[in-house]
């Protein structure tokens, strides 16, 4: 009567298509990167600088209003927010110096680079409230960045990143050892690296809250990793004899009922996020969803097959006796 | 593992009791509830309730050369006639970081009497507060036969910079909450910087405004001679006298050193004149209302301006001596902006000027909906989660659904009990700990049906299950937690968000997951007592 959505028992050689899925993701990782490189991302305001104003799309306030009665280098957008409303999405960099009055142009060259973008923001605001007769609670968001904090937020995420990184390497290291170490570390650039070049590719807008969507996805990663490592210790304390790929093998095939449950679970709970969770919950959503695929995968087949390769614990079988956490059963 | 004996149940079950009792204001309204009970809703950040947050900085360079500015009044003063040593004549000028004494009298021997106005200079350089004995908070060091140049070493400048930070933040919160009841949040970040968080304010203008001034508060006597204000206008300014003007009262040619400064103000509040418009109340302290007693007393029918931030708000006649020491300046006013400017005036003078870098505004109707579209998104992911587990596992799967609504619910508890608050990116963190929370159970599962497969009895399987499968998930949860805990300390704003609640998460979930879906499985086994365990 229960739902078995994975047979019991399967026995896909995995490690046959080893080489495919490596290729496969070389091909991804390279393709993500001659992105970026090109392409790059469609960095928002939290990190390009400059501001980024929302308002409700009304019959006066309409995105060719905007764009023709407000000077400056606007870019003026629409998109749809909470309950279908439409939005006029105004976003800007710094403007030009004419616009900001003669007070600007006194100021020192130093005082006008720590202004502007706080300077522009404010006329621009100014400038919609009187052409349109706006309050303030007729602006529903308004996001403005400097060019040093944003420069900041970037390398100062970039950098926890790196050391959260090191950190999880050091652990793994000390509970497994180094070639599942670097093989979890290796899924974990693979997925982020994946996920930035679908970001570039898709020029979806990459601000604080995708970054936020990156860690979900490096955690799911690494949840994902370990859990299949897990297994591959066992099975190998368990058949001393069996080859690294076959250990590798009945690990991921003994896991896989549970890998598709849990993916599975998870990307119907990120679901309800991205239709019922609102505009501000969408784009991390999206970057989610395209994780948790990009995680299992990478777990399967990309950070075993770095684990096979490097592993001298996987492929000869250590003379330890299986202790771990199983007492008491006969 | 599957040993439950009474006090782990009442620990559980506390635990349980403890959890819910302090979510619940979080999702339903307590004011009818009993006052014994938690009453405070998760602190929501800004991006989910609405409200203006605010990054600035003040810079060091400029705090320098305030300090050295007001220092160089105190070596003018050292360098003046006593009554044993004579004037040392010299120019000071502060320039950045640097200021420079220059000597202008040499003796008949052509020296210039550096070596003296060293030692003088000295007498008034104080010591380094909470600095290594010996520690002065200026560097004096002749740099010319005639030149003396005073620098901040960089110790003495981080002091600075800390004192003017604490000392910003202070005058920060008394212009934008000047009663102390609204719920800003003010926190330094780095040594130079403020982060200014205000819910449900919907104007970041108006805040930034009230932040600019310096804040500059001076009493002036007003020289009213038509002949040397129409020379100053022409360019020529009497010297001692400078020329200021004002919106109501134009130009004006006042006296340089103030009678009343911004610390002789004890408090500054908007009233309303007699004709019910808004004016500003303000109340000198003892010293500033003596002090404003003689001015008045020596300059009657004479006119003194009140300038704030060099700019002339109102020049009333001074027609009888002033006792008592309030003050008012009517004008043409809107209640806001007399609120705001009498918050300005007793709050004090800035120490260096704010530079705004970073300002994020969210409406408070858009933070409403995200709160809505929030719980709608955790209840129907829940609900088809809690589907899929139950087709899956039946029971067991429904027990593992309960627990993971308790997961939600205790990290919403400590979220509470730890003072946290939830953003954006923090629910992100609960999404990726549910993930790992309905992972564990699943783990814990497929193990158990591993080991029926293989012949165990339904206890041995169990017990197989949650002691193998408890390795592994305490492995991921470590490992996360790990991260979650470099992201803490090193990271700022939206991925410190994410931190707590994974964090938090990592904890409770394995809580719920293990200890809670196990004794669960443990009570129904022992009421049913099956040969096989249906999963």
């Amino acid at each position: 009567m229960l739902i078995r959505y994975w047979p019991a028992e399967t026995n896909i050689p995995f490690m046959k298509f080893n080489t495919a899925g490596v290729a496969l993701s070389i091909l991804m990782i390279v393709g993500s990167i001659f992105l970026l490189a090109t392409r790059g991302l469609n960095l928002g305001v939290d990190f390009a600088g400059g501001s980024l104003i929302e308002l409700a799309e009304t019959d006066t306030v309409t995105v060719s209003d905007v764009r023709s009665r407000i000077p400056g280098g606007l870019t003026v957008n629409s998109a749809t927010g909470s309950d279908d409303k439409r939005l006029v999405v105004v976003r800007f960099g710094e403007l030009d110096e004419s616009l900001l009055g003669p007070e600007f142009a006194a100021l020192s060259e130093d005082e006008k680079a720590a202004r502007a973008s706080s300077l522009s923001n404010s006329f621009i605001v100014s400038e919609l409230k009187r052409e349109f007769n706006l309050t303030d609670n007729d602006i529903l968001r308004n996001d403005s960045v400097g060019a040093k904090v944003s420069e900041e937020l970037f390398w100062e995420s970039l950098l926890a990143l790196g050391v959260a990184t090191l950190f999880m390497l050091l652990y793994i290291a000390f509970r497994y050892s180094w070639s599942y170490a670097v093989g979890g570390i290796a899924a974990l650039l693979h997925d982020t690296i994946g996920t930035l070049g679908l970001f570039s590719l898709l020029q979806i807008e990459f601000d604080l809250t995708t970054v936020a969507a990156l860690l979900t996805i490096i955690g799911y990663s690494m949840n994902d990793s370990v859990v299949v490592f897990d297994r591959m210790r066992e099975v190998r304390r368990k058949y001393k004899q069996m080859s690294g790929s076959d250990v590798i093998n009945l690990a991921t095939n003994q896991t896989l009922s549970r890998t598709f449950l849990t993916a599975g679970a998870v990307f119907i709970a990120v679901l309800a996020m991205l239709f019922f969770g609102g505009p501000v919950l969408k784009g991390m959503s999206v970057a989610m969803l395209w994780g948790i695929f990009i995680g299992t995968y990478s777990s399967i087949f990309f950070a075993s097959a770095i684990v096979l390769a490097l592993g001298t614990e996987v492929n000869k079988p250590s003379d330890e006796i299986d202790v771990t956490g199983f007492r008491g059963v006969p | 593992m599957l040993q439950f004996p009474p006090w782990k149940i009442f620990l559980v079950l506390a635990v349980i009791v403890w959890g819910t009792l302090m979510a619940l204001p979080s999702v339903a309204n307590m004011s009818g509830a009993p006052s014994w009970l938690p009453q405070k809703p998760v602190n929501l950040g800004l991006d989910l309730r609405g409200g203006v947050y605010l990054e600035m900085e003040i810079r060091p360079e400029e705090v320098i050369e305030g300090r050295l500015a007001v220092f160089s009044r105190d070596v003018r003063s050292a360098l003046a006639p006593t009554d044993t040593l004579g004037r040392v004549a010299h120019l000071a000028e502060v320039k950045g970081r640097v200021m420079t004494v220059k000597l202008t009298k040499a003796d008949a021997a052509g020296n210039f009497p550096v070596a003296d106005a060293i030692a003088r200079i000295n007498k008034v350089n104080g010591p380094l507060e909470g600095g290594l004995a010996g520690g002065k908070m200026f560097d004096v060091a002749q740099t010319g036969p005639d030149t003396v140049s005073i620098t901040v070493p960089a110790n003495s400048e981080s002091l600075m910079v800390a004192d003017a930070l604490a000392k910003t933040e202070t005058i920060v919160a008394r212009r934008v909450d000047p009663d102390g009841v609204a719920e800003i949040s003010l926190t330094p970040s780095g040594s130079n910087r403020l982060i200014l968080e205000a819910p449900g304010e919907p104007n970041p203008q108006r805040l930034k405004d009230l932040l600019n001034r310096d804040g500059r508060m001076t009493f002036n006597i007003v020289d009213d001679s038509p002949s040397s204000l129409a020379a100053a206008q022409a360019g020529v300014v009497k010297p001692g006298y400078t020329l200021l003007s004002g919106p109501t009262t134009g130009p004006l040619l006042v006296r340089s050193i103030p009678e009343i400064v911004g610390s002789d103000i004890a408090n500054a509040s908007q009233g309303n004149d007699e004709a019910n418009r808004p004016q500003i109340n303000f109340r000198l302290n003892s010293n500033g209302a003596r002090k404003f007693f003689e001015t008045t007393s020596q300059n009657t029918n004479k006119r003194f301006a009140i300038v704030l931030d060099d700019v002339v708000m109102s020049a009333p006649n001074i027609n009888e001596p002033i006792a008592g020491g309030n003050v008012r300046i009517t004008g043409d006013f809107t209640i806001e902006e007399a609120q705001d400017l009498a918050a300005i005036i007793s709050a004090g003078e800035m120490p260096a000027k704010v530079q705004f870098l970073d300002q994020r505004v969210v409406s408070s109707t858009l933070g409403e909906d995200s709160i809505e579209a929030g719980y709608t998104a955790a209840i129907v992911g829940l609900l088809f989660v809690g589907v899929l587990m139950v087709l899956a596992y039946g029971l067991q799967g429904l027990f593992a659904v309960i627990s993971l609504a308790l997961n939600i619910v205790l990290v919403f508890a400590c979220l509470v009990l730890m003072n946290a608050t939830l953003t954006l990116p923090g629910i992100g963190g609960i999404v990726l700990t549910l993930g790992m929370s309905v992972d564990a159970n699943v783990l814990v599962f497929e193990r158990i049906r591993e080991e029926q497969r293989s012949g165990r009895s339904a206890w041995t399987a169990v017990q197989a299950g949650y002691e193998r499968a408890f390795a592994t998930i305490m492995d991921a949860n470590i490992t996360l937690l790990f991260a979650a805990a470099v992201l803490y300390v090193m990271g700022s704003g939206p991925v410190k968000g994410f931190a707590v609640t994974l964090a938090l998460g990592n904890i409770t979930s394995v809580f719920t997951s293990v200890i809670v879906t196990c004794m669960l499985t443990v009570f129904w086994m022992k009421l049913t007592k099956p040969k096989r365990f249906a999963i």
